[in-house]
This record gives C-alpha cells, sequence and structure tokens, in this order.
C-alpha cells in the first residue's frame, strides 16, 4: 500500500483532479463513471455498515479513493481517538486509499465533539499539541497523513507566527504533508485582512501534496461580512486566481472540488473539475517550456 | 490562557444560550482581534455551524417526528439536546441515542405521550441501517448443526436488530406518517416490532408478545433450549416450527460461525 501521501508531478499515473463523493451521486457515479481522476471521502460517513460502505467498496473498484477526515481533532489537547483511528484503519483495508488527511484545526474539548474544524491560537504550546497528535495518527497508521490549513472566523491577537509557518512547522516536525485548501487561503485573507498570494509564497512547496478549491458565502455581520467556508457554490474567481498563483508555484499537485451543501448536477463538479484541469495542465507546461 | 483552558471555555460558551454570545467575559473576548466586527458576530458564525449544523442533523435522523410535530418544534427540541448532549464522537451517524429520554422530560411535548416511543424507533431505525455488515443464517446452516447441540446452542440476532416495545400503535402511527390522509389511527394499543437490515434496507416487522418474548431471551444471550422452555412455560403451543421459518427468512439471526 505504497503512496498514501499524494506523489508529485509526473509521477502519479491518474488523473490529478478528484470530486467529492456524496450520497447523492452514488448511482450515477457508478452508472456514468464520469471523467474525474479519483474521489475524495469523509471517512466519518462511512463508519459501520450498510448502504455507504456497500457503495464505497463498489466505486473503489474503478476510482482512487482519498480519505479525508473530519473528525480526528488534531489540534485538541487531549490524544486523538484510538476508536476513530480504527474505523479509519478498517477503511483503510476496505479502500486502499491515495490518500488519508485531516485539518490543522480542533473539534473536542472534555467528552463533547463539536463537530466542527475550530481555530487554534498559532504558537508554541498548540504547535505542539497538534504535533503530538499528527504524530499519535501517523504512528498507528504506519504512514504519513496530509494536514488542511483552516477557515477561522476569529484571530487570536497573541499568535507568535503566521498561519502558513504554522502550518510548514508542523510538516517539518511530523514529516506530514500539507493539504493546502486555496478557498480557505482566500476565506482568511477577507476574515483577518491577510495577502494571499504571500500566504502561497510563504508555504514551503515540497509539502504540499495535494489542493482543495470550493465556494463560499458572504455574511453580513453587524456593519461588516464574515465569509463562511460553505462549499455549497461554484468557486469563485478570486479563487481560480490564487489557484493558478500556486500551481504555478507548487506544481501539477492533485486537486479537489470540494460541494458539502446545496448539491448541484454531478455535470457541474465535473465542469469545475475540467477547469481545474485546465488550469493545472497548462501551468505545468508553461513550467516545462520554462526549464527548456 | 492554556490551550485546554481556551477550548473549554469557547465549548461552553457555544452550548450556552445565545445570549451568551453577546456578553463573553472580558478575559476571554481579550484573546481575540475584534476591531471591524464583533467577537459576537464572529461567535455566530461558530455557533450556527456547530449548534445549528448538528441539530439540522438530528433532525434527519426523525423523518416521523417531523411528520408528527413539523420541522420547526423538532428542530428546536433538537438544538436543545445538542446544547444539553452535545455529541461524544467526531461521526454523527449514530448522534441521537438518548434522545427519546430527553423527549420524555422535554415539557411542550407532554402533550404528545407517544412521541419519546416513536423517537426510540427511530433510533433503532437508525442505529440497524448503520450496523456493522453480518451474514444470516440460513435454514440449511440450522439443518446441518447436530440436533442434540442445539438446546445449548446461543443463537445470536445480526447486528442490526432492535427489539421495541410500545403502550402506543407505533407502527400504525408510522404509515400514517408515511401516508396522511383518513382518520388517525387508534393510538392505544401495546405493540412490539423487530426493526432489523437484512440487506442495505432496514425491515420493521411486528411481532406476536410471544414473538417478542422469546427473542428477548434469545438478545439476552440465553441458549436455545432454555429459551424455548421459558418460552413454552408461559405460551403453551408455542410452534417453533412455524417461528423459525419466519425469522430465518426475514434474515434475524447471524450466521452460526458468530454463534456458539
Amino acid at each position: 500500500m505504497a503512496g498514501f501521501c499524494f506523489r508529485r508531478s509526473s509521477s502519479f499515473s491518474f488523473d490529478p483532479v478528484g470530486i467529492g463523493l456524496r450520497y447523492p451521486y452514488y448511482q450515477q457515479i457508478l452508472d456514468e463513471r464520469p471523467s474525474v481522476g479519483w474521489l475524495e471521502v469523509h471517512p466519518e460517513n462511512y463508519f459501520g455498515g450498510g448502504l455507504h460502505r456497500h457503495f464505497l467498496k463498489e466505486v473503489s473498484e474503478h476510482y482512487p479513493i482519498s480519505l479525508h477526515a473530519v473528525g480526528l481533532s488534531l489540534g485538541s489537547v487531549h490524544p486523538v481517538s484510538k476508536d476513530h483511528l480504527d474505523k479509519i484503519r478498517d477503511l483503510i483495508e476496505l479502500v486502499d486509499p491515495i490518500a488519508v488527511s485531516d485539518h490543522a484545526s480542533w473539534s473536542a474539548s472534555g467528552n463533547a465533539h463539536l463537530n466542527d474544524l475550530l481555530p487554534l491560537p498559532y504558537n508554541r504550546e498548540t504547535l505542539d499539541a497538534l504535533c503530538r497528535n499528527i504524530d499519535r495518527t501517523q504512528e498507528y497508521l504506519g504512514f504519513s497523513i496530509l494536514i488542511e490549513n483552516p477557515s477561522t472566523y476569529i484571530a487570536f491577537r497573541d499568535n507568535e507566527m503566521c498561519e502558513a509557518a504554522f502550518m510548514n512547522e508542523a510538516a517539518r516536525k511530523t514529516g506530514c504533508g500539507l493539504l493546502l485548501d486555496i478557498n480557505n487561503i482566500y476565506v482568511q485573507s477577507r476574515n483577518h485582512g491577510l495577502d494571499p498570494f504571500e500566504y502561497i509564497d510563504v508555504i514551503e512547496g515540497e509539502k504540499v501534496g495535494e489542493m482543495h478549491l470550493a465556494g463560499h458565502t458572504e455574511r453580513p455581520a453587524g456593519d461588516g461580512v464574515i465569509v463562511v467556508d460553505t462549499h455549497n457554490r461554484p468557486v469563485r474567481d478570486e479563487v481560480w486566481d490564487l489557484y493558478t498563483h500556486a500551481v504555478r508555484r507548487f506544481g501539477c499537485v492533485p486537486t479537489l472540488i470540494e460541494w458539502d451543501q446545496d448539491y448541484p448536477a454531478l455535470e457541474i463538479l465535473v465542469a469545475e473539475a475540467k477547469k481545474a484541469r485546465q488550469i493545472l495542465l497548462s501551468m505545468s507546461e508553461e513550467a516545462s517550456h520554462a526549464a527548456e | 490562557m492554556r490551550l485546554n483552558d481556551f477550548q473549554k471555555r469557547f465549548k461552553d460558551i457555544i452550548l450556552d444560550t445565545p445570549e451568551a454570545l453577546e456578553d463573553v467575559p472580558e478575559s476571554f473576548a481579550s484573546l481575540f482581534h475584534a476591531e471591524d466586527i464583533a467577537l459576537s458576530e464572529r461567535l455566530k458564525v461558530y455557533r450556527s455551524t456547530i449548534v445549528g449544523g448538528i441539530a439540522e442533523n438530528l433532525c434527519k435522523t426523525f423523518p416521523l417526528l417531523e411528520a408528527l410535530v413539523g420541522k420547526d418544534f423538532l428542530l428546536d427540541m433538537a438544538r436543545r439536546f445538542v446544547m444539553a448532549h452535545p455529541p461524544e464522537s467526531g461521526c454523527l451517524n449514530l448522534y441521537g441515542r438518548g434522545f427519546d429520554a430527553f423527549i420524555r422530560s422535554y415539557a411542550p411535548a407532554h402533550g404528545l405521550p407517544y412521541l419519546p416511543d416513536m423517537a426510540s424507533l427511530e433510533i433503532a431505525m437508525n442505529e440497524a441501517y448503520y450496523a456493522d455488515d453480518d451474514e444470516a443464517l440460513t435454514a440449511r446452516d440450522l439443518a446441518a448443526f447436530p440436533p442434540e447441540a442445539l438446546g445449548d446452542l446461543v443463537l445470536k440476532p445480526r447486528e442490526s436488530v432492535r427489539l421495541i416495545r410500545s403502550s402506543y400503535a407505533l407502527d400504525a402511527l408510522r404509515s400514517y406518517c408515511l401516508e396522511p390522509g383518513g382518520q388517525p389511527p387508534n393510538l392505544n394499543k401495546k405493540t412490539y416490532l423487530l426493526v432489523l437490515r437484512p440487506s442495505l434496507d432496514v425491515a420493521i416487522v411486528k411481532l406476536e408478545h410471544s414473538e417478542y418474548f422469546f427473542l428477548g431471551l434469545l438478545d439476552n444471550r440465553v441458549s436455545l433450549g432454555a429459551a424455548a422452555a421459558e418460552t413454552l412455560e408461559r405460551y403453551h403451543g408455542f410452534d417453533f416450527t412455524v417461528f423459525f421459518e419466519k425469522f430465518l427468512s426475514l434474515e434475524t439471526f447471524k450466521g452460526l460461525h458468530s454463534n456458539s
């Protein structure tokens, strides 16, 4: 079971753009086999048996699968749940995934699991807690995972480093890869006044194993607007621009189109994937011409 | 503030009443930037995705309750349940255990005394839906078992099997919810139900009390011989041949390799 961390540039042998496998698309994906390279699932939706596991197994015979977890709560102070890891390991045996990932965020405190990807202060204490849980996860699974940069709606006054540096440091200390969510970078730039291009420039390119693209929503808040990572609409032009910049910098990194609410027709997801593929391929050609 | 303290206080504020977001203690508020947009507005986004999101997810497990009380009533009840009993796992598939007991103590629902039992049925259906896959015992498997050893056999129900008992006609009420119209059913009737998932779809089977009794003993790991004797003592003339024909065809028990 080699290659749990996405292999880079020309070394992977599949179409680099994937979409999410979600319930409304199960049968259509099996019937029509849309032209995408791989499918992403949240493993938590496939814990237990029954219909979802049945379809996942069937679909995994036709597409590579990426397990993108949302429930490990890697940024919690307490250790990652062994029961949760056991269930992910069970799915790894079922679908032999091309990647396993979760987020640089927290969800659980005490006995409560808030089932959201919550913000962390960027300091040494947090970095140590996050890295302990990434280490535990990688040790338990026996391979490197990817961790994703978050969207957040509050910002800490006493951050000791910027978010991009925090992500680099986590990857450096644990050997994990980075899953760079371009929409999240855009959301951070709007909510916290960052320069998103500078964020991408700070990220260490060799750590990036996957990228995500998604839509977001602007929510009125008092006299201002909070940009919320809702995954319920097409990728915005500003995010495509950032993605082009990221591809130019990181190369042909496997990319996911995320859509988790208000599901559109499958054709719309496939069209978004096609757009991402065109950017990946054109930028790769540009890079190889430059190398000549 | 240490990370552990921040996470605990954040959790407590989010799971508190909505008004708590407007009056966050200064020692917590001072941790964050809030120059352009108030902290309460920022925290509302989290409260909406956490309490609102989990409650919406919970409602999906209870479509029959929704048919009975409407979405607004159910969602309000679900929100209060989330605040009082937040999930303990990063997987929400089975979240909602205890919702039936919560409804029993929820004053606005006291006029609908059958509601907690209906919630118990939907919890059982949800657990059956996500139960681990397993193989069913067939008549052929059972026939191959040495007859002299059958009495000591502990016949295990499938992972999805749940037994439901109610003072109300839950099956009739369910049918009414699924196809509303006509006269509401007479609810005051004791009902015994078997919930299970033979393959991918959840099935609900109405039981005689004797069947419920015998299945209950088997579910409690009583050996076949002892369960049969206890059932016969209470229900003279209980027909085990008919019972096994019915419940083997419903794929109620685990394959023999899982039984002892």
